[in-house]
């Protein structure tokens, strides 16, 4: 295992471990955080892209620490150092950028002295230049991303928080959505997602700047514009450096010219917003495979290439290409029913895997309630965590769901997910996964239900399966488009029991209750969180009960 | 020049520990000879931070007025002592007008496996650019010392002009001895300032510092305070106690460093020498002082103290021994010394 470090104990230096410890995952190295290190504050988003890599160090077996942002090495952090006892086999590299020799030598000693033994040492002035961020303590390193199937263009357009108090803005933004050659995406950082959320303009596609890590927005893009008054932070820049490295077009379009001024394969792009459609229409789109190529062949790519710092540092990358996947396991199908208790979900999901045929080899990825059921119709079937009032946090059993579907699902995999929320786990997996999903999604929205949260993640979905309801009223659906596909019930078909069968249940049935049945009514009203349907049941209960002989089941 | 003339010592005199110590029994010792004069410099290495409480005291004592951040040092004579508070500067910051100027070399130029203790030549190029002398020497104050610059010579180049003093500038340890126990116990202890160099890794401390001890006393263990201290050793911060109630409590001193950092003189051994204690320490640093401090990997460690306390005359032979060999170190050594690089027929100053 590879533990990263910083030299400071800051929520700045946390998220800059986060950065490298994701980056080099994804190369295929082992990596985990010292989870006394975490900030005692980190947002829901980080959570998740933290969650696989905290780890209690005590029964992890190192072999190697890299210390990032080494110009400050604080006392604490000497203080865990030389806590960790390393031994003479664990490698220890101290990375920074220092500004001159005395600041070199002085993070080799420190750390020297708190663990025994002379570490390595990785100046990434001499490695990469000037960094693109000032004081940035990530290594800021281009990995490339893989190449994503045809798809219709997509471009981000990363914001500072401010560029919302022009009025001009979101109107401008709204306009570029609606253009038909790209669909467009905007990051914006703090509470710009929600403002926006809360406007009219709450159709835009919106990412908050620490929503997905910067390899999952690479991953997304292909023509990213970045405004502001400079390189917006360390997150956005290595967003950027991604894409550059993917052979995808950053376009530099910050009051100061940052990327630019800072040697990197940008284009210098309008400052103004309102500039920008036609920019990307005319110079960028018509060109963009050629600038992508052309930016993969600079120099200064290279030198910030994750290969070179992986050289620097004495790292073996494990795989050589970003999507090489673990194994050579083709892709799956994976269902994932979910919702309360979750039988018509499953149910359901169920029928459909039965109907793929030979060959699809499905699994499962659902709720303790479904597993038997989903392990009784011949499955695999990956256990999640049901949410309980006893999780200190609300969304805790959402962090295991995301870790085990992130574990299971490889790029390329189908995930169908059957529910009415999209939570943060599924949303998450699916971007960053690059998975080819399908929502199943049976209506059941009430009059006047607020829908934008239940819609907001749609996008992440390449295809939308209605199913339909027995009553009209339940097969009202919000979205439209292509993607949108609209079917019957999806329904098991028994055979019909022939007259004697039927007799003999009845009669069963009545020595069980001790009572005549002569009709059995089933009722199955259940919304989890989309609908409440008590007082129809009840309605139906009322009714059914005058009826003689009728048995009424009601699941719930 | 027959006498020592003007001399003028350069210094930040924030330095904790030895090196201020040393510099203020230096001064006490050839005051007498010739009223220097004391430029103190307010580096940023130590800013924020009071003059170290010795040296006010014997600038108190010697009715030295220090002049802070003089433009111009000028003397027959500027004694720089340690040239590593200028580590964190752009420039020299003053000038400097002399006939010979001594930079006295406190700090290793080399830690052990050979890497670079600070930017030696950053440092050495600042007072290169801001002096104009005759003659300009780096003078170590060990053996160990010695052999580190000298090494670092070696790999990077003495500037041109430069020349290294052929004796050692030693830290005076004129210190009051007092006379070893004769019923000697496995009381063990040691003392430094707080840093991470000063301590050797937390397996070997252990070893130095066992439950077994009849005491285990570290002053100057806010590191092992903060990291959690095991309940057999009795920790005291810096400072936290008398120098005299500390040594009260122990019999041996056992003083370790980490493996990558060493003593360059080990006032700290000479201390644990005079107080009439046993002293155990690695063996490069313990070469310092002859036989006067054991030298001895931490495992030993319990072996060494054993076979004293099961035989009090051998220690205290020992102990006496070992303050003897401090002569070597007294004031009027150093006041010797210091005569002879001034006398034209044996001196070397310019």
């Amino acid at each position: 295992m590879i533990l990263i470090e910083a030299g400071e104990r800051t929520d700045k230096a946390f998220d800059a471990k986060l950065l490298v410890a994701t980056q080099l995952a994804a190369r295929g190295h082992r990596v985990v955080l010292d989870d006394r290190t975490r900030p005692e504050k980190v947002e829901r988003y980080q959570k998740y892209e933290v969650a696989a890599f905290l780890a209690d160090l005590g029964g992890v077996t190192l072999r190697r620490v890299i210390l990032i942002g080494a110009e400050s090495v604080a006392q604490d952090t000497m203080m865990a150092l030389r806590g960790l006892r390393l031994g003479a086999d664990v490698a220890v590299s101290v990375v920074g950028r220092f500004a001159d020799r005395q600041s070199a030598i002085a993070a080799r000693a420190k750390v020297a002295y708190a663990i025994g033994r002379e570490p390595d040492l990785v100046d990434l002035a001499t490695l990469q230049g000037p960094p693109l961020v000032a004081n940035a303590i990530s290594p800021l390193a281009a990995a490339p991303t893989p190449v994503p199937p045809e798809r219709l263009t997509q471009v981000f357009i990363v914001l500072p928080q401010e560029a919302l108090d022009d009025p001009q803005t979101l109107p401008v933004l709204s306009a570029m959505d609606n253009l038909p050659d790209y669909r467009l995406n905007v990051i914006l950082p703090g509470k710009g997602k929600e403002q926006v959320k809360a406007s009219r303009h709450a159709g835009l596609t919106v990412f908050g700047y620490s929503e997905l890590s910067p390899a999952a927005f690479a991953r997304l893009a292909d023509i990213a514009a970045f405004f502001g008054d400079s390189v917006p932070g360390e997150r956005m820049a290595a967003f950027a450096l991604d894409l550059m490295r993917s052979g995808r077009v950053a376009i530099d379009c910050t009051a100061s010219g940052g990327f630019l001024a800072g040697g990197a394969p940008v284009l210098r792009g309008p400052e103004e917003i309102a500039a920008l459609a036609n920019y990307v229409q005319h110079t960028v789109l018509v060109n963009r495979r050629e600038i992508g190529r052309q930016a993969q062949k600079s120099p200064w790519l290279a030198t910030h290439s994750v290969e070179a710092l992986e050289q620097a540092l004495g790292l073996e990358a494990t795989v050589t290409a970003a999507d090489a996947p673990e194994g050579t396991a083709a892709s799956r199908s994976v269902f994932l029913p979910t919702n309360g208790v979750g039988l018509g979900h499953a149910r359901r999901c169920t029928l459909i895997a039965e109907a793929m045929g030979p060959g699809a080899d499905p699994a499962f990825a659902a709720f303790p309630s479904c597993v038997p059921l989903i392990l009784d119709r011949g499955f695999d079937c990956l256990p999640l965590v049901q949410k309980s009032p006893d999780h200190v946090e609300d969304h805790a059993n959402d962090l295991l769901s995301y870790l085990r579907l992130r574990r299971v699902l490889r790029s390329g995999d189908r995930l169908i997910f059957d529910g009415g929320f999209v939570f943060d786990s599924i949303h998450r997996v699916i971007l960053e996964h690059g998975l080819d999903a399908t929502w199943i999604r049976r209506g059941l929205w009430q009059a006047g239900q607020t829908l934008a949260t239940a819609l907001d993640r749609e996008h992440t979905f390449a295809r939308v399966i209605v199913p339909g309801e027995a009553f009209a009223e339940l097969n009202s659906d919000r979205s439209t488009g292509t993607h949108v596909h609209a079917v019957g019930p999806i329904v098991q078909r028994l055979p019909q029991p022939d007259g004697a069968e039927r007799a003999a249940r009845r009669a069963a049935l009545g020595q069980m209750l001790g009572r005549e049945v002569g009709e059995l009514v089933v009722t199955m009203l259940g919304g989890g969180v989309a609908a409440d349907r008590t007082a129809q049941m009840q309605a139906l209960a009322t009714q059914l009960d005058l009826r003689p002989g009728c048995l009424h089941l009601i699941v719930v | 020049m027959t006498g020592p003339g003007r001399i003028a010592y350069l210094l930040d005199p924030r330095f904790p520990g030895g090196t201020s110590s040393a510099v203020a029994e230096e001064l006490r010792t050839i005051a007498p000879l010739c009223q220097p004069a004391v430029h103190a410099v307010s580096s940023r290495m130590f800013a924020g931070h009071d003059p170290a409480p010795p040296l006010a005291a014997a600038f108190e004592a010697l009715g030295i007025e220090s002049v802070w951040d003089a433009d111009t040092v000028s003397a027959d004579t500027v004694i720089l002592h340690n040239p590593s508070f200028l580590k964190f500067e752009s420039g020299f910051g003053r000038r400097v007008l002399c006939r010979h100027l001594i930079v006295v070399t406190h700090e290793n130029f080399l830690r052990p496996g050979g890497e670079e203790a600070f930017d030696v030549t950053g440092c050495l190029d600042r007072i290169d650019r801001g002096t104009l002398a005759l003659r300009k020497s780096l003078a170590p104050i060990s053996a160990h010392n010695r052999a580190t610059v000298a090494a670092w010579g070696g790999r990077f180049g003495l500037p041109p002009g430069w020349d290294v003093l052929q004796e050692d500038w030693f830290n005076i340890c004129d210190l009051p001895m007092i006379a070893p126990t004769d019923t000697p116990r496995d009381r063990r202890g040691r003392h430094s300032r707080p840093g991470f160099e000063k301590f050797p890794p937390p397996g070997d401390l252990g070893l130095c510092f066992p439950s077994h001890a009849e005491a285990n006393v570290i002053l100057g263990a806010d590191l092992l305070i903060a990291e959690g201290a095991p309940a057999h050793w009795q920790v005291y911060p810096f400072r936290g106690l008398e120098l005299a109630r500390y040594f009260g409590m122990i019999d041996f001193m056992v003083y370790f460093t980490a493996p990558t950092w060493q003593e360059s003189f080990g006032r700290v051994l000479a201390e644990g020498i005079a107080a009439g204690k046993v002293v155990i320490s690695d063996k490069a640093t313990a070469a310092g002082f002859g036989g006067g401090v054991i030298g001895a990997r931490p495992e030993e460690v319990d072996g060494i103290i054993r076979a004293f306390v099961d035989d009090p005359a051998r220690f205290a032979r020992h102990v006496r021994a070992a303050q003897a060999a401090l002569a070597a170190f007294s004031a009027d050594a150093f006041r010797a010394r210091f005569a002879g690089l001034f006398d034209p027929r044996t001196g070397a100053a310019a």
